[in-house]
């Protein structure tokens, strides 16, 4: 597991120490324009096994042209599209998530892309309820928090003030971080967001 | 993105391990089945010292060609751990579709064939087992290991079959299954099965969150704890995990449930 940190540490830091380039809050001319902060919310979804709806935000320091401190935030709306199921209501199912990391990014005339390697924490809480006439009625819930690791794809387009933002998460938890057992790539899986938002140059 | 995708490569190369549980001498046979009219492909694990004409448990196990290997190597742990007698692990494999074999009615998700395929085991696999290789003949000698679709056809067994197995395990059992049968199966089997002594041990994902597994999953489980007075039941939520993700540490518990019982 540490192979994995210790890789993504050695890429991001490698790619931003490399760049060579001096520290500006704006490059001017043709190429795209750095911003010390961003601001990035968005709207999103889970894809896998059913869709659930996210709102998220992206918060990124800019430290040096290639080397930033991430933030990222998000509200998912879980299972939105089957909360009734064979006499099974999902009273509530949600998850909150606040993860803190870093990015080295790369630059084209229109666009950047950054990649980040995350971590923080998910809490994830849901309530189903039984309720078929000929069967007693009964609700069970659970709530847990749980570590989240993973890596964030960043594609920001747009020069002025105002940017489109496209934004990929792949989880690295719980396979490999919780368990080598490759079977655990389902709980990857479902935490898998693609996010669409509209970015705003701060400063 | 040329940077990038070596980077990507050795993410996955280094984070690849297999887990290994030791090793186990195996036998294999097949069977053109009467009651389904399909082939099962049956592997066995033989306990440590084996002999053919000695008595030992055997644990049935369905979706047998994903577990067997999983199921065999921690029993062969787990009943070292405990100072027990090890088991006959006993692979089901493939011979119908899964969701035909393993549901008990003809629904949207399945085609309803779990009674032909018991029939199968209980006429055609028991007898091999008990005659070949020295399977113990009584009820409480035999185990049924299920998952997902596994896990309903294993609830089903219990519901219908109840004679054939002492011991129960059910992961992750699809019992959304058709507007909830298996529950009205329960109750519809409950007299006659409430009597007899049994073991039952269900596991859940924590993370099996897509809105049909946890409340069907408790309200069976209430049930057995409510009406079964002569049965020792365990449920068991793995943290962190998803549906399958959360197979082999089910499998694990379910493996120490039934060699501390012994």
């Amino acid at each position: 597991m540490k192979k994995i940190i210790n890789l993504s540490f050695m890429f991001l830091l490698f790619h931003a120490a490399a760049s060579g380039q001096p520290d500006s809050t704006r490059i001017s001319g043709k190429t795209y324009p750095l911003s010390r902060w961003t601001l990035e919310p968005g709207i999103g979804l889970k894809p896998y096994p059913v869709s659930d709806f996210l709102v998220s935000n992206v918060l990124q320091w800019n430290i040096r042209k290639k080397f930033s401190l991430v933030s990222y935030t998000s509200y998912a709306y879980n299972n939105a599209f089957l909360r009734r199921f064979n006499y099974i209501k999902t009273d509530y199912n949600f998850s909150l998530t606040q993860k803190l990391g870093i990015g080295t990014s790369f630059y084209s005339k229109a666009a950047s892309h950054t990649f980040s390697l995350l971590g923080g924490i998910q809490y994830d809480s849901y309530k189903e309820t039984l309720e078929h006439p000929d069967f007693e009625k009964v609700s069970f819930g659970l709530s847990s928090v749980r570590p989240d690791i993973g890596l964030m794809y960043n594609l920001k387009v747009g020069k002025k003030k105002y940017f489109f933002s496209y934004r990929m998460y792949l989880p690295l938890y719980p396979y490999p971080f919780l368990t080598s057992d490759i079977n655990a790539v389902d709980g990857n899986m479902a935490n898998i967001s693609l996010e669409l938002g509209l970015g705003i140059r701060l400063k | 993105m040329k940077k990038i995708l070596p980077f990507l490569i050795l993410l996955v190369v280094a984070s690849c391990k297999k887990e290994e549980l030791g090793d186990y001498l195996t036998k294999d046979f097949s069977i053109q089945s009467a009651s389904t009219g399909a082939t099962y492909h049956i592997n066995v694990a033989l306990p440590d010292h084996y002999h053919a004409s000695g008595k030992y448990a055997a644990i049935y196990v369905l979706d047998g060609e994903d577990n067997f290997d999983f199921v065999a190597g921690s029993c062969k742990k787990y009943s070292r751990d405990y100072s027990k007698s090890d088991v006959l692990v006993v692979s089901i494999g493939y011979g119908r579709n899964r969701a035909l074999d393993y549901t008990p009615t003809d629904a949207a998700e399945g085609d309803g064939g779990a009674e032909q395929f018991l029939q199968f085991i209980n006429n055609e696999l028991i007898p091999e087992m008990e005659s070949a290789f020295g399977a113990d003949t009584s009820r409480d000698s035999r185990i049924l290991l299920g998952h997902s679709f596994g896990g309903l056809c294993a609830a089903y067994a219990f519901t219908h079959h109840n004679e054939m197995f002492g011991h129960y395990m059910l992961l992750s059992p699809s019992l959304w299954y058709d507007n909830l049968v298996m529950l009205r199966y329960e109750q519809d089997k409950r007299a006659a099965n409430q009597a007899r002594p049994q073991h039952v041990f269900m596991g859940l994902g924590e993370m099996e969150n897509s809105g049909r597994m946890l409340a069907p999953y408790m309200a069976f489980y209430q049930r057995l704890q409510s009406h079964y007075p002569d049965m020792q039941a365990m449920s068991h939520l793995v943290p962190h995990l998803d549906h399958m993700g959360s197979k082999n540490p089910n499998i694990t518990e379910a493996l120490k449930f039934y060699f501390q019982q012994q």
